[in-house]
């Protein structure tokens, strides 16, 4: 069996698929059919974040909160979702299987590795990090996905003033990152 | 700088050290994820075939961005950087690529008097989408990862991105409390502009292209600008 | 004498172990070779590829599953 696992290894197809990191070009076609797939059997284009904000709501549900008289969940269609739950979301399928996606993919690499935190940096980065997507996200209509890609890709101006202002946060965060959280 | 010390042995007796260690074969170990990720498939698709539909195309995102390492942090921080726009520029393909297949798609229904879908995603534009696109910008930055790049590394086995995951969460709730509030100020009276209805179909995909080239064309420029010459 | 410079970039995430890289190359002399040890798939491409950009001598070893040295010589 084991050696059987090795010869795989060694197999060009084996290296070609599942081993050597493919070019980024490959990725964004790979990305861009799945993309148009997505919008033609879902009938709209691919989000992230907008998911969680359900889980938010779960989350606080389940700590003895109550979001029913909040303006964002106020649509029937988020109601609907809220009522379904966390399994019954296809939404949360969607999230879950880019985890589940990439771990499978660096395994098949025999790449995966757990990574520790490692110092009490990291937790203030992705704590602060965390905040600053999340909240930014709901207020901007969505993240790099929802908001930019899946908007740049429906002819949306609103992509592209996303990109713009987007990018200036994004120096400002590597300013912020070489100067505090290095 | 603590964590560097000199090697005193030579190069090849250090690679010599390293190669002792004995890799294990993770392969076996994909083969029982590949098992679960298909029976969780066959659970979804009893259940309901949109939630199998969903979780087949979260698989594929997630495989796609682990194996080519895309990442949409990248684009936007590395010109900065690094003045590397390899990623950049990978980005602007995929938008040129979909923004040609959905403006088909919906063509397709407007010429059959049906509605467009996914028009929902033409948002207002508003200070909001400014301050919240930047906000997005400062903490993909910080926290190493957006929200599909978060996923990507939880599945790659990153602690600290389960800590930036539970926090985009908390984030998301707190904005999504916010959210009357922005829309009341900001966003009723924003415009939601979809370039087709100001240019016509072929004229709003024409000039999305366009804005794709020229930035294309700069991230190029700029890239060989900061590589001296060197690169090939 | 060149020297060998082991950079420990474990557990870091983007675009932490690129920076350090940089800063460390910037402290070497030429022929001096730099190793950085990354276990952070994306840095295990980003970094070669930008130090073969600058006109470094690179190679990339994999020591572990998820472990990689990537050793760059200075070349300029």
């Amino acid at each position: 069996m084991k050696t059987f696992f090795d010869k795989i290894k060694q197999n060009d197809f084996y290296k070609l698929w599942f081993k050597d990191a493919l070019p980024y070009v490959t990725g964004a076609v790979l990305l861009s059919v799945f993309q148009i797939v997505t919008f033609t059997t879902t009938g709209n284009p691919w989000g992230v974040s907008g998911v969680f904000a359900n889980w938010g709501a779960w989350l606080f549900e389940l700590v003895g909160g109550s979001v029913d008289k909040w303006f964002y969940f106020s649509s029937p269609g988020a109601q609907a979702t809220l009522n379904a739950g966390f399994l019954n979301d296809p939404g949360t399928w969607r999230n879950l299987g880019i985890v589940a996606g990439a771990l499978f993919a660096a395994m098949m690499a025999s790449g995966f590795k757990i990574k520790k935190i490692k110092s009490i940096r990291q937790v203030i980065a992705a704590a602060l990090g965390g905040i600053l997507m999340g909240y930014g996200a709901r207020i901007a209509f969505g993240c790099n996905i929802g908001a930019l890609f899946s908007g740049i890709a429906s002819l949306s101006l609103s992509g592209w003033v996303f990109a713009a202002f987007m990018f200036v946060g994004a120096i400002i965060g590597s300013k912020l990152l070489v100067k505090y959280f290095m | 700088m603590a964590e560097e010390k000199v090697r005193t042995s030579s190069r090849a007796s250090s690679r010599g050290g390293t190669e002792k260690r004995k890799k294990k074969n993770q392969i076996p170990i994909a083969m029982i994820i590949f098992a679960v990720i298909a029976g969780i498939g066959v659970w979804l698709g009893f259940k309901e075939e949109t939630l199998l539909l969903y979780w087949l195309l979260g698989l594929a995102f997630g495989f796609t961005l682990q194996r080519s390492r895309f990442c949409f942090t990248a684009s936007m921080r590395d010109p900065y950087l690094t003045k590397s726009t390899s990623i950049t520029r990978a980005v602007l393909i995929a938008f040129a690529i979909t923004s040609i297949a959905f403006t088909a798609i919906k063509y397709g229904y407007f010429i059959n008097g049906l509605a467009i879908p996914g028009q929902s995603y033409i948002a207002p534009i508003s200070i909001a989408t400014a301050i919240g696109a930047c906000m997005f910008g400062i903490g993909m930055v910080i926290a190493g990862g957006c929200a599909s790049g978060t996923l990507m590394r939880i599945g790659e086995g990153f602690w600290m991105q389960v800590i930036s995951l539970f926090f985009f969460i908390v984030g998301s709730l707190w904005g999504a409390h916010d959210f009357g509030w922005w829309k009341r100020t900001f966003m009723l009276k924003a415009p939601k502009i979809f370039l087709p209805d100001y240019l016509g179909w072929l004229g709003g995909l024409v000039v999305n292209l366009l804005i794709i080239a020229v930035i294309y064309v700069i991230a190029h420029k700029w890239e060989k600008k900061h590589s001296d010459g060197l690169s090939h | 004498m060149a020297k060998e410079v082991e950079l420990d970039c474990m557990g870091e995430a983007c675009p932490i172990p690129l920076i350090k890289t940089e800063k460390a190359l910037e402290e070497l002399e030429v022929g001096d070779t730099l190793i950085v040890l990354v276990d952070h798939s994306c840095a295990m491409k980003n970094v070669p590829e930008w130090a073969r950009k600058q006109g470094h001598e690179v190679e990339l070893e994999e020591v572990d599953d998820g472990e990689w040295e990537v050793y760059i010589e200075k070349m300029k």
